[in-house]
């Protein structure tokens, strides 16, 4: 059988498969009415990826005015050309893949799950690159105190992008799109903790100042699953729009 | 009144308040959309259904939609979303009944449950979920692998190739069911 014939088929199929009564359409039409009002378009994604960097870049750098700039002040300038370049890079790498995952039909280039591994891996590979200190000291109280502190900054810089973003509804996967504002705002919690933290210690960097942007990312994916999955059984009885 | 003019045009008019602007495009996309569900193994009450809870989640995001980007992919993106909530929904309070059905080996269409006509639904049944969205797509709904892409978050070229499976799994499934047919005929004579 030659494609051409799976097309007609296909077709003849399509053809006859029942449309919607004119009633439905019109009760859709109706439905949307009351509520219909001027909506400002988004602006565009270059804008919109600025927006979300300034306030990524802003709550990092807050932080670290708020806990003293120790980590940037002990780097040497190959370290801190390096570091800063590279959280630069990949807040505006996160940046635009958020915005493309709540824009429909938009070219994706990066799903959420692939920008956290690409951001983990990137970071994981900077720091293996230029901390070589393999002394290990109180590993995990300072790790989990760098981790607290990471996260710290994390949460308020995800939840100003979702704000900044999101505050007129998610149009596609929350899922997916709180995992990618996750992992967004772990990056500016690394970025805070890279112009804070003056621990060098490879095996502090790479496990504890990494693990912010996975948890934050996994902590950005839980919170929407658990908003999302209530209201959504919810729906059907809420048939008014917003 | 908004007979001509084309889907971004309306979308445009849409989002500036238009009435008979969103009117135009319940009527020209609305159809479009009940047939794509309906290809997925939705009855007539569920595409009814899922056209309604689109329309309301197409109002509610209308402001995400940029004046110059293809509208066709921004309708479609919204419209699996939803039926794959749907469908989580439906799982979760269809599991029982499903593993009954799949017990009893009722629960997909055969080929030779194909009525002469090629029932849609049926005809995609041997597909995997997202072979026969693709399939809707593209010869249900008309839409360019450019825009398949687009509207599936996905490239061009995993378009081509979930396509090209599903068609050798609907070459096999049509060739089975021809020779049964002929086979059947055969038989009778």
């Amino acid at each position: 059988m030659k494609d051409e014939e799976i097309d007609d088929v296909l077709n003849r199929a399509a053809r006859a498969a029942h449309d919607p009564q004119p009633e439905t359409l019109r009760r859709v039409a109706e439905s949307i009415k009351p509520s219909l009002r001027p909506v400002r378009p988004l602006p565009s994604t270059w804008a919109i990826t600025s927006g979300l960097f300034f306030v990524c870049a802003a709550v990092s750098v807050a932080g670290a005015a708020h806990a003293g700039f120790f980590g940037i002040e002990k780097m040497d300038i190959l370290e801190r050309s390096l570091v800063f370049s590279t959280l630069v890079l990949l807040i505006w790498v996160a940046g635009a893949a958020f915005v493309h995952e709540m824009i429909p039909g938009s070219r994706r280039r990066l799903s959420s799950g692939a920008l956290l591994a690409f951001g983990s891996a990137v970071l994981l590979a900077i720091f293996a690159f230029l901390f070589r200190d393999c002394h290990v000291e109180h590993f995990v109280p300072v790790g989990v105190a760098c981790l607290l502190t990471g996260l710290l900054y994390a949460v308020p810089a995800a939840l100003l992008s979702w704000l900044l973003l999101l505050r007129r509804g998610v149009a596609l996967n929350p899922v997916s799109a709180g995992l990618a504002a996750g992992t967004l705002g772990g990056i500016a919690g690394v970025a805070m903790l890279e112009l804070h933290c003056p621990n060098f210690e490879a095996a502090h960097v790479l496990v504890w100042h990494t693990a912010v942007v996975p948890l934050s990312a996994a902590l950005g994916a839980a919170v929407t699953w658990i908003l999302h999955f209530p209201r959504a059984s919810g729906s059907r009885e809420r048939a008014t729009p917003q | 009144m908004h007979a001509d003019s084309d889907l971004e045009t309306l979308m445009a008019l849409y989002q500036q308040g238009d009435f008979a602007a969103a009117a135009a495009l319940i009527d020209r996309i609305g159809p479009q959309l009940h047939r794509f569900f309906s290809a997925q193994s939705a009855s007539r009450a569920d595409a009814d259904d899922l056209l309604q809870d689109t329309w309301l989640r197409i109002h509610r995001v209308r402001h995400t939609y940029r004046p110059g980007e293809p509208a066709l992919p921004w309708f479609y993106a919204i419209a699996r979303h939803v039926r794959v909530d749907h469908y989580r929904k439906s799982m979760r309070t269809l599991a029982g009944e499903r593993e009954l059905e799949a017990m009893s080996g009722t629960a997909a269409a055969t080929p030779a449950e194909f009525g002469p006509a090629h029932d849609l639904d049926a005809l995609l049944a041997p597909l995997s979920e997202s072979q026969r969205e693709i399939v809707a797509m593209l010869k249900v709904s008309g839409m360019s692998l450019e825009e398949v892409a687009r509207a599936t978050s996905s490239t061009v070229g995993a378009v081509k190739q979930k396509a090209h499976r599903a068609y050798e799994k609907l070459r096999k499934t049509l060739t089975v069911h021809a020779i049964g047919s002929r086979g059947g005929r055969s038989g009778l004579s």
